[in-house]
């Protein structure tokens, strides 16, 4: 569960939107859409406690480390850092209580059901984009976090890739937890059952995201 | 050059000895603390902050003479004072941390070449700068061998946060809040490795013994776990060695280590097998 009261952010002291009010419950996934510097990225950091707020609160439900886990873009990634993807993965164990055989076993399904376990002594700078961007969803899905904030997961990832992230996020919200993604894939998304969240100069509209595809003629390019 | 010989000078001569234990244990935590900083992109961190011991140890040198505690809590707190004041401006203006080091680090020798003159009592500049591992006292030996120590217990508890933070910090600060908390302890045991360093080996020779072995290592292994522990052993090796080509050759110390590493890092340039010039480079190396 998600809650924002009067909620604004933005870089320099100014605001990007009109404050928002904002409700997604568990079990919820909210597409946040809109056009390039209009805020996507950084009302995810807000949520996720990595920048403040403007002015507003946000109520998550749970406790900030731990409850809530965020998906950084890649260029946030040092490609050339030396460690091996198993090794980048595991720290999705940061929280954790499991005891080192639990965890081998656990890190060994999580790679199996990324498509990664053929891949896992690799080096970072050997990964495709795709690649890396599968290991940083597997690592993401390690933390067991009830409030998942994903920035552009789709990036980079094939066909493949894209299917299993979506098999992945069906199951997330069978378990109840409720996710936000910040897309430009206005159409991707429209495939699947989702809110989105439209952010403007003038506010923000959420609405279910097949309206959106619907009204996308009146309202401009907006992802 | 037989065994015996590599050994005899440690064997015949106590200084010879405090100098090898010293450097050796110096080695083993400067050379991981080079690898993070590196990885970190702060290789020029080292160099800068170096300079900034100088004018702490000045004062201190002036204060209390060549008190060894007096010059490491000089040092320490000009050290530190640098690395924060460059962070600081860096927040408060956005000028680059690098930019803002390099502004401060001349303000810094100067300054500290002033106070030296000021003291009126004669300090080798030479010796502060370039030092000279063959005076390492016992009492510098055990701070050598406490800041080894120290350093490396540090850098074993903060490893995974450090390593996170280099790799993915966004990732870090939405699980832990002991980002920051690592690198403050971090830059700690940096400045405090150059100024109990600059003792013995001068403070702008330290700052070789750092960044060398860890920038050789890297054309070694692309394993974290294998880097750390390697540039310990390079540098400790050219601690060695250095110790003897300086004995045998009767020239200063500090300068016969690093350019042993200097002639390891070049060698390492050229045949290492993680991206080395004989090796094909179809990635650009950026760490």
């Amino acid at each position: 569960m998600i809650e924002c009261h009067g909620l604004q952010w933005g870089a320099g002291g100014r605001p990007l939107t009109p404050p928002v009010d904002l409700q997604l419950a568990a079990g919820s996934l909210t597409a946040v859409i809109g056009s390039n510097g209009s805020g996507k990225s950084s009302l995810l950091k807000v949520i996720a406690g990595l920048d403040r707020p403007l002015a507003g609160r946000i109520d998550l439900g749970v406790s900030l480390l731990g409850g809530v886990s965020y998906l950084p873009q890649q260029q946030h990634v040092d490609r050339q850092f030396p460690i091996r993807l198993a090794e980048l993965v595991s720290a999705g164990f940061w929280r954790s209580r499991l005891g080192r055989d639990e965890r081998r076993a656990r890190l060994r399904q999580t790679l199996a059901d990324w498509g990664l376990l053929d891949l896992q002594t690799q080096g970072l700078h050997a990964l495709s984009g795709g690649e890396l961007q599968r290991a940083l969803l597997a690592r993401l899905s390690l933390t067991d976090a009830q409030v998942l904030l994903l920035d552009e997961p789709e990036a980079a990832l094939d066909d493949v890739g894209l299917g299993l992230l979506w098999r992945h996020i069906e199951r997330w919200q069978r378990e109840g937890r409720t996710l936000v993604l910040v897309s430009h894939n206005l159409a991707g998304l429209s495939h699947h059952h989702c809110d989105g969240l439209l952010i403007a100069r003038s506010g923000c509209i959420k609405a279910p995201i097949r309206q959106f595809m619907a009204e996308r003629q009146r309202l401009g390019q907006v992802a | 050059m037989t065994p015996d010989l590599l050994w005899a000078p440690f064997g015949e001569f106590a200084f010879m000895r405090r100098a090898l234990l010293g450097g050796v244990a110096l080695a083993c935590s400067a050379g991981p603390l080079g690898v993070f900083l590196i990885l970190r992109r702060m290789s020029l961190m080292g160099d800068a902050i170096a300079h900034g011991i100088l004018p702490g140890a000045a004062l201190a040198f002036w204060l209390f003479g060549l008190s060894l505690p007096a010059l490491t809590a000089g040092g320490l707190v000009a050290g530190l004072g640098m690395a924060g004041a460059a962070a600081w401006v860096t927040r408060r203006t956005g000028l680059r941390e690098d930019a803002s080091l390099a502004a401060l680090y001349p303000i810094s020798l100067a300054s500290g070449v002033l106070l030296l003159g000021l003291a009126g009592r004669k300090l080798d500049l030479l010796h502060l700068l370039f030092g000279s591992a063959l005076a390492v006292d016992t009492a510098t030996l055990y701070g050598m061998l406490g800041t080894a120590l120290f350093s490396l217990a540090v850098l074993a508890l903060s490893y995974r946060a450090l390593a996170l933070d280099s790799l993915d910090p966004l990732f870090l600060r939405s699980i832990s809040r002991f980002g920051p908390l690592a690198h403050a302890a971090f830059l700690t045991l940096v400045v405090l490795n150059l100024v109990i360093g600059f003792q013995a080996i001068g403070a702008l020779m330290v700052v070789g013994l750092m960044m060398l072995p860890a920038a050789a290592a890297r054309f070694w292994s692309r394993r974290l776990l294998i880097l750390l522990p390697l540039a310990a052993l390079i540098g400790a090796v050219c601690v060695w060695l250095g110790l003897v080509l300086s004995f045998y050759a009767s020239l200063p110390s500090g300068p016969c280590i690093v350019l042993l590493a200097g002639a390891f890092y070049l060698f390492s340039l050229v045949a290492g097998p993680v991206n080395g010039l004989l090796r094909s480079t179809p990635f650009p190396i950026t760490v």
